[in-house]
């Protein structure tokens, strides 16, 4: 399984589109900390009259750039993370050396990898810049990224053709999360099922709630690892 | 000891029986050939033992596991797939590290670097995979087989598409293998080759192994069951159709005349019965003898007949 964690991992600094995603939460993360920081007054106005934690202030622009382009951005980097290699048929090699559960565990946790060191440069910078870490954004942040990874690791898996991810990816990664936010805050039945499966839900709310995307998250690797145990290469 | 055995497995494509009950045993120690024509299912059965497919019934063992835990013995085990399954982008170092480290194999550099070698692949070590021909792809299949010291070696064709060199390579490399205690299973279109480095062969016709045993238990049995025998005899000067004639005249069995070439005359008989008494009556005849040889059936020919039955 660390093996294919460790190729995983590496592979995605490998890709230009996962550095400039990188480099583009790394920024807008620099610049947002750096702004506020220099406009102290702003926001602890802000954050008296909205009620809302400093803390959350500094992060709100990861937060947004997650929430918003999270899903097409993990699509964008890891929308073939199981197809491509059914599709050119390399899984036929790992699958005589390792069990299938172990390939799908090591590639999943290779990419919340990539996603766990992205999201901890960002947090970085903001805790020194504002000299604080802001742990329950951090881990609210990574349960969101952790949904999303095993979302994609579904996708990646019932859908084959590696052209026809991408190009799911791009449109899930634009509607989806048009759908969540719309979903929290409406009281239609048609959006009740997306209010329930899509992380954006469980953003606010006790402890548990929060936990909840980490749930179905699981459920997502575990039946991607049924399906694939199935598969014929 | 045993080092696989497969009972009575089938494998379903849809509605398609490819594989519809192979039995088959594979001792410790021995190069076991599987053949068949292209689409039998060779590659199939191959793909079951290794977990690349799933079995529609039946069972299998490998190294006296039961197959529902066939991921204990990967390890253990060294396959080389149908080519075209590798990963392009890496260079042929590096990809055997990655594959090696997922058999836990020795992971130090000289050894995949020995191992290149090994197969043939000498200079082509810091080369990407996809700059390799189609020879060297099949080379550093073969390799990544190898890694971590395998006790059973499964190769789908490992010399076909090979210059006759690489694959005169690739069999000593095989026949090498089996000296250091390895045992072997092999696909192979290539009859002779079969022949040359194969104990024992299995012909796949239809969904089961039609036929098993040694290359020259089949070539017997081959010849048994034919009606008639070939016969080479060298005489000076040569037997003619009227020689022939004469001399079967007072024989008890029937021998028919084809034709000759040089000091070489071509018969068919119905049994091997009467062969010294023909010997016999050449001799007396004042023509001098020198070889009397019956047609052996081809390992080819035994395969050609079993696609026939
Ligand atoms: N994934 C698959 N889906 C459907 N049919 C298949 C699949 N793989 C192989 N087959 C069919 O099974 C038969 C046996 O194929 P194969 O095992 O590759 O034969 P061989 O290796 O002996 O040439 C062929 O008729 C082939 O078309
Ligand atoms: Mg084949």
């Amino acid at each position: 399984m660390t093996q294919v964690l460790k190729r995983e991992f590496i592979d995605a600094f490998k890709s230009v589109r996962s550095i400039l995603i990188l480099l583009f939460i790394t920024y807008v993360s620099y610049q947002s900390a750096k702004f506020f920081d220099q406009n102290q007054d702003m926001i602890n106005q802000f954050a008296e009259e909205s009620g809302i934690g400093t803390g959350a202030l500094y992060t709100a622009a990861i937060a947004f750039v997650v929430l918003i382009f999270g899903f097409l951005f993990v699509f964008a980097i890891s929308h073939d993370l199981i197809n491509r290699e059914i599709e050119m048929k390399t899984i036929r090699l790992l699958v005589t050396k390792t069990s299938r559960i172990q390939i799908v565990l090591g590639k999943f946790l290779g990419v919340l990898l990539f996603w766990v060191v992205t999201i901890s440069i960002s947090f970085a910078i903001i805790s020194l810049i504002t000299g604080a870490w802001f742990l329950k954004d951090y881990v609210q942040t990574m349960i969101f990224l952790f949904y999303i990874i095993s979302f994609v690791l579904f996708i990646s898996t019932i859908i084959s053709k590696t052209k026809l991810t991408m190009f799911i990816g791009i449109f899930l990664g634009i509607v989806l999360p048009i759908i969540g936010l719309i979903a929290v805050y409406s009281d239609k039945w048609y959006f009740i099922p997306f209010k329930y499966l899509l992380p954006y839900n469980y953003l606010e709310g006790s402890i548990v709630m929060t936990f909840i995307p980490l749930v179905i998250g699981v459920c997502f690797i575990s039946i991607s690892i049924m399906l694939l145990n199935r598969k014929d290469f | 000891m045993e080092m696989m055995n497969v009972k009575q497995l089938t494998k379903k494509y849809g509605s398609t029986n490819v594989l519809k009950g192979i039995n088959l045993t594979i001792y410790q120690g021995e190069v076991f050939g599987f053949v068949g024509h292209n689409g039998a299912g060779k590659s199939t059965l191959i793909h079951i033992l290794t977990d690349i497919v799933n079995k529609s019934g039946g069972s299998f063992e490998i190294l006296g596991i039961p197959d529902q835990h066939m991921n204990q013995v990967k390890k253990r085990v060294g396959v080389m797939p149908d080519i075209s399954n590798l990963y392009e982008n890496m260079k042929g170092i590096d990809f055997l590290r990655y594959m090696g480290e997922l058999s836990l194999a020795n992971s130090s550099k000289e050894y995949y670097l020995s191992l290149m070698r090994d197969v043939g692949l000498e200079g082509a070590e810091w080369k990407k995979i996809k700059s390799y021909s189609f020879g060297m792809k099949k080379k550093i299949s073969i390799a990544q087989a190898l890694l971590g010291n395998p006790e059973l070696i499964i190769l789908d064709e490992p010399t076909s598409g090979l210059d006759p060199e690489s694959a005169i390579e690739i069999r000593n490399m095989i026949t090498e293998l089996q000296k250091s205690g390895k045992t072997i299973f092999l696909t192979s279109h290539n009859l002779d080759e079969i022949e040359k480095i194969c104990d024992r062969v299995g012909i796949l016709s239809e969904g089961v192994i039609k036929k098993l045993g040694t290359p020259r238990e089949l070539k017997i049995a081959a010849n048994e069951s034919k009606e008639a025998i070939g016969l080479i005899i060298r005489t000076k000067p040569v037997l003619t159709a009227d020689h022939i004639s004469q001399i079967s005249d007072d024989l008890d069995i029937n021998i028919s005349f084809l034709h000759t070439k040089k000091d070489y005359t071509f018969l068919k008989v119905t049994s091997e019965d009467g062969l010294p008494q023909l010997s016999k009556k050449i001799m007396e005849s004042g023509i001098l003898l020198y070889e009397v040889k019956m047609e052996e059936q081809s390992l080819e020919e035994v395969f050609m007949n079993t696609k026939e039955e």
